[in-house]
């Protein structure tokens, strides 16, 4: 068995049943993609296979030998960012991080997919991913401007929409 | 059958700093050679920001740009004392050890620039990495010369070192509740109103929108405020009409088991939010700040049972406020008893109708 | 300020989005083996019978760890606060709630370390069981802990955390309407996307290094020498960067034990619970009953409280009694009543122990109160804001425990409230300040309540 993995073919020597989220985090140490559940639930382990985003942990290896698959490692590093990746840390759309991977898998694949920056679509869009964190708002600004976008200042954060900050109350 | 939209509030307070105090956070900070600043803190980052804010008071203290501290939190070998990340006290107790800390180790530099400059510490500042003589801000020497000079030529390691312990309150009478003195490093304040539309057929509680006000004393990164404050919202909400780890409490059985099984709020449940961030610096925080982190979902649970009411006319003190006890509580229209000056709810849910072992009255 | 109030990034945000932030489970090391746990399968039992001989022979088994193994069997999470310890670290002959470790096995990989915990051969003698803790004070209830069914210990012999405040049967003779309701906010999961995990190596000095996930490093690194009994030196707990916490990973739930079989098995051990671990067996945000009878004059003061608090603490006492104390320290909101009667409770059940999650033991107070406001205002026909305005806290108003307030913003957020929902206050709350009570907004209830110490 092998999968092309962001771009490069490996061969796998984990048993066929092996889940492909295993055999990414324990085989080939790609450790991006997360151990939420193992139960299909909460999003944390989604890699894309052939350019879809699949759950790994719900993903026999021997189902996707040969495909592709892409983890957050393979679309860029710390001095080449994706827009996606550049617009969650403008918009400090990620807090503990643990999500963050699968989370920019799936904006990545909505921007990929034409999708619109309309809040309620990106909503719907991400309905499958838990983040406990954030509360989702910065998580969907950041999906948003990414698809409206193109380039971000990664030196500020951008506020919340509908938030003011009133200096120097009473004392 | 129809939906009603319903609108309540709730204004709460919550303490930071571990209820009684006595809890340690301690910090240490040195300068490498070429100026840059390695800070010490045994404060875990669980997401909250606490390498990004205690990086951000270290360079505001000193007079560096951000950009030049390094953080560490990683090991208790090279960190000192932190009591933890909870009880709302990472900004205010451990923020409080990494400001003495740095302004220890800002001394250290003036003291060393004055030498090189030949005027006194008590005159010189720092401004963006840059120790200028107070009033005349091009006689000046850069951080990374003062920080090269300490190394090299007065042979001297510039750190500075902080320690915060807000001293223990102990119960002086267990009677009363009387303590010996404030059980706590501050308090924080905030309110809340929610909207919520109750579909009287189906029993479905939706909160369509948060309105919140928090006073934070300072936002030290007004980006992390309004994280705490979104991602608590939600939490909020999930406690006041979605989570229940007892479906049945009390009763252990049925529980969810799986994140599909237990119901949390996902990215559709978010409703929309205003909030309103205040600043009224308190007297003992850093630059002013509290801490804000646990009180954000303290809030919603009472705006939204009051928003209930408002749209339906029932009082749910049962949380989760899930479709079966709407639809139960719609049906029961239960009235409370009312005799002489006696409002009395929810008296099926006291133990004076549940158990003989204890009774709770006037 | 320029650094400070500024919008920065997140310090580690690029660590964040590229994948590249190392939690516990990303660390690598050779030689690693897993753990998994053997379980109570009952709420409540004797353990009549512990043999682990043939999960040890199973091959690729390295260490099976009983309760015979840890130096220190018991120690509480707040023993260094003098609050005593009630809860083993593996069962020894009683198992309390449903999930309670009684072993933990660690092998060459998961499924190997499930066969061996299914190899051990254990039997118990089930006993009656304690959910409702509405009924722990029945005679006839199932006496379900070793110090009976409520905590006895605070303040070394208290059995419940008491407030008194000023004269209480006054303020109900003096009221217009008396108000009383039940709260009952549920148990919750913290959920935090990252379960609980530790990975323990032994290092060649005889020392171990603890990647664990704990919101605490200090205090778990108390935890962990103190049930090992050896001096803090002996540990380096490497963490500081957690997948979510709330509350949760204040308790050191997995490290201790991954160290036990680590130093068994000479080898690194890796313990990582699973998503149904984390929702069934750790512990959860506590479930509250709450009474509140309010003592309250017809335009909205409130002249006095009393609350009785049953906080399901679950089968062990854990960080309870603090958690009841903050609660009762808070219970009167962001208000000031002058006249307190508050009896609080931590009982115990045959439920996972419950423990701190965000706004321990204020949550609960913040729903129950301001419900309980929102029905007075109802039934006062008052301006909820209006009610909350005038009883909220200012300068030098008191707290139940006779703090005085310094600098209170309840006024101030509430009138921000008001304006950001689009609401016109009366010019009298509209002007209000957090400035010392005068004229209409000082009733002669809260003139003496300086005056009122002791009962
Ligand atoms: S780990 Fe795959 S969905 Fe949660
Ligand atoms: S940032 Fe923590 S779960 Fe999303």
């Amino acid at each position: 068995m092998n999968i092309v993995l962001n771009g490069v073919t490996v061969a796998i020597k984990s048993p066929p049943l092996a889940s492909l989220l295993t055999v990414l985090r324990e085989e080939l140490n790609v450790t991006s993609t997360k151990v939420g559940c193992e139960q299909g639930g909460c999003g944390a382990c989604t890699a894309l296979v052939n350019g879809k985003p699949q759950r790994t942990c719900l993903t026999p290896i021997a189902a996707v030998d040969g495909a592709s698959v892409t983890t957050v490692e393979g679309l860029g590093d710390s001095d080449h960012l994706t827009a996606v990746q550049q617009s969650f840390v403008n918009h400090y759309a990620a807090q503990c991080g643990f999500c963050t991977p699968a989370m920019i898998i799936a904006a990545t694949a909505y921007l990929e997919g034409n999708g619109s920056s309309d809040r309620e679509e990106i909503e719907e869009a991400l309905k499958g991913h838990t983040c406990r964190c954030t509360g989702y708002q910065k998580i969907v600004s950041a999906v948003a401007a990414a698809v409206a976008e193109t380039t971000f200042d990664l030196t500020v954060t951008t506020p919340s929409p509908n938030t003011v900050i009133k200096s120097g109350g009473q004392t | 059958m129809a939906t009603h939209r319903g609108f309540g509030i709730s204004s709460i307070e919550y303490p930071t700093g571990m209820n009684q105090n006595g809890d340690p956070s301690q910090a240490w900070v040195k300068v490498k050679p070429d100026g840059r600043v390695d800070v010490f803190s045994g404060t875990s980052d669980i997401g909250n920001g606490a390498k990004t804010i205690q990086s951000q008071i270290v360079a505001e203290a000193i007079g560096i740009p951000y950009d030049w501290v390094t953080f560490d939190n990683s090991n208790t070998d090279s960190s000192p004392v932190c009591t933890g990340t909870f009880a709302s006290r990472a900004t205010f107790v451990a923020g409080n050890a990494v400001l003495k800390a740095a302004m220890d180790v800002k001394q250290k530099i003036l003291e060393v620039a004055g030498k090189e400059m030949e005027v006194s510490p008590e005159d010189l500042h720092i401004v963006d990495g840059e120790v200028q003589v107070k009033g005349s801000p091009d006689t000046k020497l850069g951080v990374a010369d003062v920080a090269a000079a300490a190394t090299w030529t007065h042979g001297v390691l510039m750190t500075g070192t902080g320690a915060q312990l807000n001293e223990y309150a102990e119960i002086t009478n267990t009677l009363t509740g009387e303590v010996s003195g404030p059980p706590h490093a501050a308090i924080s304040y905030a309110a809340c109103a929610a909207e919520v539309e109750v579909d009287d057929e189906t029993g479905d509680v939706r909160v369509l929108r948060l309105i919140q006000v928090y006073d934070v004393g300072k936002a030290i990164n007004p980006s992390l405020v309004e994280g705490q404050i979104e991602g608590g919202a939600l939490m909020g909400l999930g406690l006041g009409v979605l989570e229940n780890s007892y479906p049945y409490y009390p009763s252990p059985d049925h529980r969810g088991y799986s994140i599909g099984s237990y119901y949390m709020p996902s990215s559709e449940d978010m409703p929309e939010y205003k909030t309103a961030i205040i600043e009224n610096p308190s007297a003992d925080g850093p630059y002013g700040a509290k801490g804000i982190g646990e009180m954000a979902n303290n809030g919603q649970p009472g705006a939204i049972t009051a928003a209930v009411h408002d749209a339906v006319g029932i009082w749910v003190t049962e949380l989760p406020i899930t479709p079966e006890l709407v639809l139960r509580a719609l049906d029961a229209k239960a009235e409370p008893r009312r005799e002489g000056k006696l409002i009395a709810f929810d008296e099926e849910l006291s133990v004076n109708s549940m158990a003989s072992g204890i009774s709770w009255s006037v | 300020m320029k650094v400070v109030g500024a919008r920065l990034p997140r310090y580690d945000g690029v660590g964040h989005v590229t994948g590249q932030t190392q939690y516990v489970d990303d660390v690598r090391v050779q030689g690693m083996l897993w753990a998994k746990a053997l379980r109570s399968p009952v709420h409540h039992a004797k353990i009549t019978h512990l043999d682990t001989a043939k999960a040890e022979a199973m091959s690729g088994v390295h260490a099976v760890v009983t309760w015979r193994d840890v130096p220190l069997l018991e120690y509480g999470h707040l023993s260094a606060l003098g609050i005593p310890a009630d809860e083993p670290l593996l069962a020894k002959d009683t198992v309390r709630y449903m999930g309670q470790p009684i072993a933990l096995v660690a092998a060459d990989d998961e499924d190997t370390a499930q066969a061996a915990v299914n190899a051990i051969e254990v039997k118990f003698e089930e006993l009656p069981t304690l959910f409702d803790v509405r009924n722990a004070f029945d005679e006839g209830a199932p006496k379900i802990h070793q110090w009976g069914n409520w905590y006895p210990h605070f303040e070394g012999d208290m059995d419940r955390r008491q407030i008194r405040k000023g004269n209480i049967e006054d303020a109900f003779d003096r009221a217009d309407k008396i108000i009383s309701g039940v709260y009952r906010p549920a148990a919750i999961e913290h959920v935090p996307l990252e379960t609980q995990v530790s990975l323990v190596v032994p290092e060649p000095d005889g020392r171990l290094t603890i990647y664990s996930c704990t919101q605490a490093l200090y205090f778990s690194l108390a935890v962990v020498a103190a049930h090992l009994e050896v001096p803090m030196n002996r540990i380096k707990i490497v963490g500081g960067t957690v997948g979510g916490g709330f509350g949760g990973k204040v308790d050191t739930a997995t490290e201790t034990l991954t160290a036990l079989a680590a130093m068994k098995a000479n080898r690194p051990v890796k313990w990582r619970w699973t998503r149904e671990e984390e929702f069934l067996v750790s512990s959860t945000r506590a479930p509250w009953h709450m009474e509140i009878i309010d003592a309250v004059t017809e335009d909205g003061w409130i002249l006095g409280r009393k609350m009785l608090t049953l906080h399901d603490s679950g089968a062990y006492a854990r960080f309870s009694p603090y958690g009841l104390t903050k609660h009762s320290f808070h219970h009167t909101g962001a208000y000031t009543i002058p006249n307190l009667h508050f009896d609080g409770y931590v009982v115990f059940t045959n439920r996972t122990p419950t423990t701190a999650m965000r706004g321990f033991g204020v949550t609960s107070i913040s729903f129950a109160v301001e419900t309980h406001l929102s029905r007075i205002a109802d039934e006062l026909g008052l301006d909820p804001y209006e009610v909350r305005l005038k009883n909220a806290n200012r300068i030098n108003d008191t707290s139940p425990n006779r703090i005085r307030y310094t600098d209170p913003s309840s006024v101030e957020v509430i009138q921000a409230l008001s304006e950001a929902a689009g609401g016109e206050l009366a010019p009298a709350y509209a002007g209000a300040t957090r400035a010392p009570r005068e004229g209409e907004m000082l009733p002669e209830h809260l003139i003496g309540q300086l005056k009122t110490e002791g009962h």
